[in-house]
């Protein structure tokens, strides 16, 4: 298997032009997706309640259909930007990067690495099938590979804009991830945020992470002994032969016009996050070795958990002229 | 970089790139001696050459690279030219220093080891703390830093500025005399040129096994798992996440690191993750050089670090077996590019 994946990595040298490898699907016996068919967090493209997620990306329209494209097309070339504010909490507070932060039982969190990626985002109309939209930058451009990577340490990656057109939403949704196309890639080929640089790589089933947390926890009483309801560590990812990338869906008030810009803050519950990490869901079906770690448990057991978890909450919707 | 000046710089230097493929033998500064710039990519590394990968204000050019390597050489760069910067980034150690902390003038020491200039075209910060976001603001601050060169940039300008030679090589590189910033950025394109993509983990990604053994197949298996965990900092391929961790190696009281820059308590004692090409040769090793061999380091990553509270999450007692230890340290000598040391180019 690692001779595989390592292969799958070989680069170029001279003055040669990089080739297109690829991993082969199904190549890597050990990915997750391989033990836990029918696993996909909840049914597709639920829909309403707050903040609920789950479920594999839906046949929607797409921003990029199924290829993983660097530069992707937009779907529009007009619209109305609308900016999400990526901000953790913890216990109903903002939660800081890098400092101590106050949990609900007295202790504190430190955060030393939390990221996750978001794609395939859709608005969700009052009637109607969802919109698919662009990711964009904040000049325009469509984000590479349509995935936004969101790093708690990078402030410029807090911000998720995407191209919205005219109407009156009630909520959108997005995967929190990345698509299969783009998980079955060498990151040796592809651009940012789908290089190593991204600290997202998962060599030993040729694909990335989804979501990445590593945090230190100081109990009340200044022991550091982690509780059972706070991980310090989760790493979420999925498989290089099947879609498992779980769909988050956030419902909220979204009237978009035109001729202007809209924001509005993402909320993402820390303590949501640590208690789908932390529950008994099952996930004996997946062979053991390849959940061999706290951390890797502790992610299938968020991507297994997240239909009926409320990590993400939409913050208060404001329209700019 | 924003694409559009990536595209500026693509076109500004192609036709450096194509005289660098081909060696050209009219440049001035080469002869008849291979190119000190070659438009590369070792494998496994990110999409983008050297050449591409350097800033659109200073596009990779023979010219600069040369003079940039004159200065590197130079000990009139430190204030009583003692040191230069291959002082402590020695060609024989894979242009590390052998020694765990530098010795700058007059006898002056730091705290911490000096890391590798190798392939650090494709590095995204820099010095253990990554105070330097750029090759062209690192090159100017060892200059300046009283333990280790102790010279102004501005008196560095007016030194090389009395010779003749120099001001006609600024001519040429960049167009104009001496300055602070062009003096940062010929070191920062010597330092762009040296890259190293000849060892047998570099043949080995490139598909020839020759020299890689099952032993290194082996070890590169446990390298990659969940059981040493190396791969979430050092991804094969570039061998570096360009991250910041806290492994271990920090106890109570040292040197804090990426802490220094940020100020927050969770960067305690984190440092940035430095590539392994070459490793076997540039001991000692961690950010202090407290570890004189790789069997050290595989010891102490084996016991999950030093034990300070603050260590990364990751860093867990691993109960790696004899057999599994002589395996890793296999695989890391892998990484050794034996003609990087010999190569005339990059010599004084």
């Amino acid at each position: 298997m690692f001779g595989l994946g390592m292969a799958m990595f070989g680069g170029v040298l001279g003055c040669a032009s990089a080739h297109s490898d690829r991993a082969a699907p199904g190549g890597a016996a050990g990915d997750l997706g391989a033990n836990v068919a029918g696993t996909s967090a909840g049914g597709a493209s639920d829909s309403g309640g707050a903040s609920d997620s789950g479920g594999a990306p839906s046949g929607g329209a797409s921003a990029m259909g199924d290829a993983c494209v660097e530069h992707p097309t937009l779907l529009r070339s007009q619209g109305t930007e609308l900016s999400l504010r990526l901000s953790p909490t913890l216990d109903g507070k903002p939660m800081a990067f890098g400092q101590p932060n106050t949990a609900s039982d007295g202790g504190s969190v430190v955060p030393l690495n939390f990221r996750f990626y978001i794609s395939e985002v859709q608005l969700l109309p009052k009637s109607g099938d969802p919109v698919a939209v662009d990711l964009v930058t904040q000049n325009g451009d469509a984000e590479n590979y349509g995935t936004h990577l969101f790093n708690a340490d990078d402030d410029d990656s807090s911000t998720v804009r995407v191209l919205a057109p005219v109407g009156e939403y009630v909520g959108f949704s997005f995967a929190l991830g990345i698509k299969l196309a783009c998980n079955q890639q060498s990151p040796r080929n592809l651009a940012d945020p789908l290089t190593d640089v991204s600290q997202m790589t998962w060599p030993h089933t040729g694909g990335f992470l989804y979501l990445r947390y590593e945090g230190r926890y100081t109990a009340a009483d200044g022991s550091s002994m982690t509780p059972s309801d706070i991980p310090s560590a989760v790493h979420m990812g999925g498989s290089i032969t099947k879609e498992m990338v779980p769909r988050a869906t956030v419902s909220g008030a979204l009237p978009i016009d035109a001729n202007g810009r809209a924001q509005a803050n993402l909320y993402v519950a820390m303590d949501e996050m640590f208690r789908g990490a932390t529950s008994n869901v099952d996930v004996s079906d997946v062979a053991i070795g390849l959940l061999s770690t706290p951390e890797s448990i502790a992610g299938e057991r968020l991507r297994r958990g997240l239909p009926d978890l409320h990590v993400f909450t939409l913050g208060e919707f404001q329209a700019i002229q | 970089m924003t694409k559009a000046s990536q595209r500026v710089a693509l076109t500004v230097i192609s036709a450096a790139l194509l005289a660098a493929c081909s060696s050209d033998p009219t440049s001035p500064a080469q002869d008849s001696a291979p190119s000190l710039i070659v438009s590369t990519i070792p494998a496994g590394f990110p999409k983008g050459t050297n050449i591409e990968l350097a800033p659109a204000d200073n596009a990779l050019t023979v010219e600069r690279a040369t003079l940039g390597k004159r200065l590197f050489y130079d000990p009139q760069l430190s204030r009583t030219s003692e040191v230069s910067c291959g002082s402590c980034h020695q060609q024989a150690y894979a242009f590390a220093d052998p020694n765990p902390v530098s010795t700058g003038i007059e006898g002056r020491t730091g705290t911490r080891n000096a890391p590798s200039i190798v392939n650090a075209a494709w590095g995204k910060s820099f010095f253990w703390d990554g105070r330097a976001h750029t090759l062209e603001e690192q090159a100017g601050k060892p200059i300046e830093n009283p333990v280790e060169m102790d010279l102004t940039l501005a008196d560095a300008v007016d030194r090389v500025a009395g010779d003749p030679s120099y001001v006609d090589a600024f001519q040429k590189a960049y167009g104009e005399a001496p300055s602070e910033a062009s003096l940062q950025k010929a070191l920062a394109s010597f330092v762009r040129s040296v890259v190293s993509g000849s060892s047998a983990y570099d043949r080995h990604l490139r598909g020839d096994d020759s020299d890689f053994g099952e032993q290194r197949k082996r070890g590169e298996a446990l390298f990659a798992s969940e059981k040493a965990e190396c791969f979430h900092c050092h991804p094969a391929g570039s061998l570096s996440n360009e991250g910041y961790f806290n492994n271990g190696t920090y106890t109570a009281g040292g040197d804090t690191g990426r802490e220094q820059v940020t100020g927050r308590v969770g960067d305690i004692g984190k440092f940035k993750v430095p590539g392994l090409r070459n490793i076997s040769l540039t001991a000692p090793y961690m950010h202090d050089g407290s570890l004189p061999t790789l069997e050290a380091v595989i010891d102490q990553y084996d016991a999950g670090g030093r034990g300070d509270p603050t260590t990364d999450p990751l860093i867990k007692p691993m109960s790696l077996t004899d057999e599994e230890k002589a395996d890793l340290l296999e695989f890391l000598r892998s990484f050794t590019d034996a003609a990087l040391l010999e190569d005339a180019r990059f010599a004084p």
